[in-house]
């Protein structure tokens, strides 16, 4: 039994650390710009089908296509930023609407490309730790943890180390403020759409082989996203981590010692207590003028 | 003259929040703006710092078009404000809120030393340096906002309602810090309710009512003015 419960705990990490790329991604996106990205799920799904083409397919080493899926999707980000996001600036509702439809065609492109059946890929390494008896972290489950970690440090690190870290936070507090310290809004805004989509992408490129992707892997991945946010005060980046690994946790071993239906029950339970105790979510602050 | 605006025009949707403003502010000094609430005292700074698109009318900064570029591109011109309510960066430190102000400078080490004479002026804010700006007092988080705002270097500073929410003792501190800014070269463009402080230190005034300049002269005369003192002073 208590290697059970070690094992969940141990699953509970991995999936803790992926949910928290994309997650953080999106809580980005909306503090810095006042958009919801609805496409995020499908960004992350994105970053899933480069591994799909360029590991799988082609036979490049998957490092290399993760990294590119980061790149490929980040790019994408920006892409959204330039044609819908900008010339909607003064429209969250129109922004959001957008991003629905960006949501569209990338699944669409997905099943045109690759069909709709799960692709399959490959396991880049099948070898594992066996860190007790029978409990095991596969090498590359430990891969996803650790990339994680040190995506998040950079960024935390980049937030708050560097000029146009400190320009995305103070936007993300202050939009108009921020403007009238010469901070470019448009400028800050591409950034935060590579950033937080390049994030969500990698997320994506990381897990492919564990998940089988399809064009609608997006879907389950958004609503988890929306919980996690909510759940860690919408538009705090600390928030969405502790609240990343409060929820995988729950949910993973809900999972483990229920099913999967009433993990995601409880999932959308625990968003309630939340919201009924403390609206604006564990790390929210003060509704600001 | 340093900044001009010419029959200025700005339409929140239909409705018209200025009918023609047209200002001068000269290389030195403080041109105070004084008016009622909704007279379009913020909204004629918001258009000077692009926050607000002009509708019609010119803007014109050391003779050239500023209207309705963006907020940054007026930054980079040397058009710096403090903001209506102050609006400092709640989860910033106080530090990091002074450094945002420098954001289009390039030169490092003429930022170390402005942030030192900003802490030099403001030897409270030195000390609180690693605080996050949202657990200052509200006169500390209005010196931080107008530290913030000298960090850019700026040739004109724009300060909206400095006074607001304030105790008396520390609008007086307010005020000796914008004659200090005044002396040492940057001339003030000033907006108040409080036309008694705003008179009291400005050199030439304009009193704003419903969207349109109402009375302009020297600040002695205005103070001295029968409708000024009745509508705006109290007396």
């Amino acid at each position: 039994m208590s290697d059970l419960i070690l094992q969940t705990i141990v699953n509970a990490v991995y999936a803790a650390s992926y949910m928290s790329l994309i997650a953080v991604g999106l809580v980005l996106i909306f503090g810095v710009m006042g958009v919801i990205n609805f496409a995020h799920g499908e960004l992350y799904m994105a970053g899933a089908y480069v591994v799909v083409a360029l590991y799988a397919e082609s036979g490049m080493p998957f490092l290399v296509a993760v990294v590119l899926g980061l790149v490929f999707v980040g790019l994408l980000g920006l892409l959204m930023e330039i044609s819908l996001f900008r010339p909607l600036r003064d429209n969250p509702l129109g922004g959001l609407i957008a991003s629905i439809g960006f949501l569209l065609i990338l699944q669409t492109t997905a099943v045109l490309g690759f069909g709709v059946r799960m692709a399959h890929i490959p396991p880049p390494t099948q070898e594992k730790i066996e860190l007790l008896n029978g409990v095991v972290l596969t090498h590359q489950r430990l891969l996803v943890i650790i990339a994680s970690v040190a995506l998040l440090s950079l960024l935390y690190l980049f937030l708050h180390r560097t000029k146009y870290g400190w320009a995305m936070r103070a936007c993300a507090q202050d939009r108009e403020a921020a403007a009238l310290q010469g901070i470019s809004l448009s400028q800050v805004s591409r950034l935060a759409m590579f950033i937080g989509a390049g994030l969500a992408g990698v997320a994506g490129a990381l897990t492919a082989p564990l998940v089988s992707p399809t064009p609608y892997m997006g879907h389950s991945v958004i609503v988890t996203a929306f919980i996690i946010i909510i759940v860690g005060g919408i538009g705090q980046l600390e928030g969405a981590i502790v609240a990343a690994i409060l929820y995988a946790f729950v949910h993973t071993f809900v999972t483990t010692f229920f099913d999967g239906v009433i993990a995601d029950i409880t999932g959308l339970l625990l968003m309630l207590m939340v919201l009924v105790i403390k609206p604006t979510g564990l790390f929210g602050a003060k509704d600001r003028v | 003259m340093l900044l001009e605006l010419q029959d200025v025009h700005v339409h929140y949707n239909k409705v018209a929040a200025l009918k023609g403003v047209s200002m001068s502010v000269p290389e030195n000094g403080i041109v105070t703006i004084i008016g009622a609430n909704g007279a379009g005292k913020t909204t004629t700074l918001r258009a000077i710092s692009g926050l607000t698109r002009i509708s019609s009318g010119e803007i014109r900064f050391n003779g050239e078009r500023i209207d309705n570029l963006p907020p940054d591109k007026i930054v980079a011109r040397g058009i710096a404000q403090v903001p209506e309510g102050r609006r400092i960066f709640p989860d910033l430190t106080v530090e990091e809120n002074l450094r945002t102000g420098a954001f289009l400078r390039k030169e490092k080490s003429g930022i170390e030393s402005d942030i030192q004479e900003v802490f030099g002026r403001f030897p409270r804010l030195a000390e609180r340096r690693r605080q996050w700006a949202k657990t200052l007092s509200g006169g500390e988080q209005q010196m931080v906002a107008i530290g913030r705002a000298l960090m850019s270097k700026p040739k004109l500073l724009l300060m909206d309602e400095p006074s607001m929410g304030l105790a008396p003792v520390i609008i007086q501190e307010i005020a000796r810090i914008i004659k200090a800014i005044v002396k040492q070269g940057v001339p003030v463009v000033l907006v108040e309710q409080n036309a008694e402080l705003a008179l009291g230190l400005a050199n030439f005034a304009y009193v704003l009512e419903t969207g349109t300049v109402s009375i302009e002269g020297a600040a002695t005369e205005l103070h001295e003015n029968e409708h000024v003192k009745r509508a705006y002073l109290g007396v």
